[in-house]
């Protein structure tokens, strides 16, 4: 959450209108400005023209390709961190992506929970989750010690449970999906079915150690689209 | 200009034709030089003996120089166009054939013409003739003189020439016979290979079960047939499983399509509190994550289906990636109080990408847990197997698996038990992907199942050569 200082603008450049607005809604929930281009054209020009901190490009626009947007923009100095959005699925087309001027990449479809999470990383908000101390309302996490409180109470973790809570509380208020999870905390390339099986009974035993002796809940399965910490009766 | 022939026909009768002239060509020239040999030798030894009745014909002239007297066989003598020359050894002429008209044979004698009798050289002469001279060194009543006697070459050539034409004018109408013959034989030849065109051609791909008619298996083009006919075979088997594969995977993309539409559809129908919205967008969410994983496998197979995997190969033990898969599925298995074994050498090592390798064990033990009862023992277990080979099985107590459905078991979209396994919100795939990730790495899956007993899953995997 921007605390005061102006807000952050992003431009989302994206031809497919329907995601353009779930794009825009759901970054102005989270307090960034956002300016929608439907064309490459109408982007060049708007990267041009006005500052930004952050791009979201589609590669799939009409006109112009994504590709060559990012290259001109790049050879032009423009130093504004892309993110760009791809259908294509070909660790060629990645790799090109990132050699003309991506920071980042998502393949489509992709969890608006992963977009947003890439956003904070990319604008460096989350500088203070990095810290070895976290704590969510009374629920406390030290990271050098391993050692997890809740209200004072000591809870007996495993390693796995430790480090999902950890995960959950460095994105505290955020919904995390079941891919970044398999990436970041199991190190999967893909995520299996097997996985989500395990994830469920791992996410159920940190449940019963974390909540259940308290009338808050901290951890909440979002229907459909993963798990957050947050404070709700 | 287009010089390559079409056919195949036209080509063998070409390059059989040629052969044929350049064999020809090479024969009458070999023949010519051995006759041309054998004919000089006759033309210097008649040669050599007109040098010594010439020196015979000799007389010297009050004059100083010296006269021919004429002689007796000079009729036989007038066809063979002969000259004479006579030198003193001062280096004077003492007689020159007037047919010369003057023209010289050759120079002053050298030393050697001047003392012995000489080998028969050839040259020209000042008005083009070619000629053939051989000299001696006689003593004209007492006087030494060099003698020169040449014989004109022309009809040396002249028989040379008439053969080479004799030989020449057969060369036409032996290749034009030679050609028909290669060309009819050619046809002949190959006239079983149009017939077997004609037949592929009529097979499509709607009727991929028809067979190219074998007439002899033993020969080359049985064989060929033979070599076709497995090819449509492989093809037919293709076409069958990606017609069956599509038909599967739109059906599996139907189901969560068909929930997404039925569920929203039947929300809007009547008014609902937020609470209620939110569960149904929360179960339409749920079937898109079906959908997109459902995808990414099709995915990730196709792909594979196309070659396009890459491995990051290391050395892997199969011990070390077999415990990380137990340990990440451990609390499946807990949960149904059966417990994973992992023993085997954890020095065996095999070179493999460690993520597709581990995916492929997690796929397997998770259907170990799956199938296997409460309280059961599942077991990995490594082991060095024949010819180089690293084996790890994964072997289960569950209920098996019966005869005709095993080499199904593999094939996409395939499931053991229909109603069963929707519940589990497996499509399918798993063990797909599992023997896709073996087979990405050059090894294989296999499986042994008894029903009623349990199922052993089996990944050969060749060793690397820090393992051999």
């Amino acid at each position: 959450m921007p605390e005061g200082k102006s807000q952050l603008r992003i431009l989302v450049v994206e031809d497919e209108a329907k995601v353009a607005r779930a794009l825009r809604e759901g970054l102005e929930r989270e307090k960034y400005e956002v300016v929608v281009a439907s064309t490459g054209e109408e982007g060049f020009f708007l990267v041009n023209a006005e500052e930004f901190d952050l791009v979201i490009l589609d590669l799939m626009l009409p006109g112009r390709d994504g590709l060559q947007v990012l290259a001109t923009l790049r050879k032009r100095g423009l130093q504004t961190p892309v993110l760009v959005l791809t259908a294509r699925d070909a660790i060629e087309d990645r790799v090109k992506g990132l050699d003309s001027g991506a920071d980042d990449y998502l393949v489509k479809p992709f969890a608006f929970a992963e977009l947003s999470a890439r956003v904070r990383a990319r604008l460096r908000r989350g500088r203070a989750e990095q810290a070895p101390h976290l704590k969510f309302a009374n629920l406390e996490l030290d990271v050098m010690t391993r050692d997890a409180r809740r209200a004072g109470h000591h809870l007996e973790l495993t390693p796995r449970e430790f480090e999902l809570l950890e995960y959950l509380l460095r994105h505290k208020e955020h919904v995390v999906s079941r891919e970044m999870l398999a990436r970041d905390v199991w190190k999967e390339v893909a995520r299996a079915t097997p996985l989500d099986n395990v994830m469920d009974v791992h996410m159920n035993r940190l449940r019963r150690k974390v909540d259940e002796p308290f009338d808050t809940k901290l951890i909440h399965t979002v229907r459909g689209v993963g798990f957050v910490l947050r404070e709700e009766q | 200009m287009r010089l390559a022939p079409r056919n195949v026909r036209s080509r063998l009768t070409l390059w059989y034709v040629s052969v044929l002239g350049v064999l020809l060509v090479a024969y009458a020239a070999g023949s010519l030089f051995f006759l041309f040999l054998s004919m000089r030798e006759q033309f210097d030894h008649n040669l050599r003996e007109d040098v010594e009745t010439v020196e015979g014909l000799l007389v010297n002239e009050p004059n100083g120089s010296v006269a021919l007297r004429s002689h007796h066989d000079d009729d036989e003598d007038s066809r063979l166009q002969r000259f004479v020359e006579v030198w003193s050894l001062d280096n004077a002429v003492l007689f020159r054939s007037p047919e010369l008209q003057g023209q010289a044979l050759d120079g002053p004698p050298s030393s050697r013409e001047r003392t012995e009798t000489t080998v028969p050289t050839s040259r020209r002469l000042g008005n083009g003739l070619r000629v053939r001279i051989a000299s001696s060194a006689p003593h004209v009543e007492g006087r030494g003189v060099v003698l020169r006697v040449a014989h004109s070459e022309a009809p040396l050539w002249k028989e040379l020439s008439e053969f080479g034409w004799v030989l020449a004018l057969g060369f036409p109408p032996a290749i034009l016979l030679a050609a028909l013959g290669g060309y009819a034989l050619a046809r002949k030849a190959l006239a079983p290979i149009d017939a077997m065109t004609l037949e592929t051609q009529k097979i499509s791909a709607e009727d991929l079960d028809a067979r190219v008619s074998i007439k002899n298996p033993e020969d080359e083009l049985g064989r060929l047939a033979a070599v076709l006919n497995a090819m449509l075979g492989r093809l037919q088997g293709a076409f069958e499983q990606l017609r069956r594969f599509t038909a599967d995977a739109s059906h599996e993309l139907r189901t969560p399509l068909t929930a997404i539409r039925s569920v929203g559809e039947v929300a809007l129908q009547d008014q609902k509190t937020v609470a209620e919205y939110r569960d149904v967008i929360g179960s339409m969410l749920e079937e898109v994550d079906r959908l997109t994983r459902l995808v990414e496998s099709l995915l990730v197979l196709s792909r594979a289906d196309a070659g396009y995997t890459h491995l990051h190969r290391t050395d892997v033990s199969l011990v070390s990636v077999a415990q990380e898969a137990a340990s990440m599925l451990e609390v499946l298995a807990e949960d149904k109080r059966q417990h994973i074994d992992v023993e085997g050498d954890p020095h065996l090592v095999v070179s493999a990408d460690r993520l597709i390798l581990r995916q492929s064990i997690v796929n397997l033990l998770d259907n170990a847990i799956k199938y296997s009862p409460l309280e059961s023992r599942i077991l990995i277990r490594v082991q060095r197997g024949p010819d180089k080979q690293a084996l790890l099985d994964v072997i289960d107590r569950g209920m098996g698996i019966p005869d005709q459905q095993q080499r199904h078991v593999f094939d996409r979209f395939y499931r053991v038990d229909k109603a069963r396994t929707r519940e589990w919100g497996g499509a399918g795939l798993g063990l797909s992907i599992a023997r896709w990730a073996v087979e990405a790495h050059g090894g294989q899956i296999t499986l042994k199942s008894e029903e009623g007993r349990g199922s052993t899953f089996r990944i050969s995997l060749f060793l690397g050569e820090s393992g051999a």
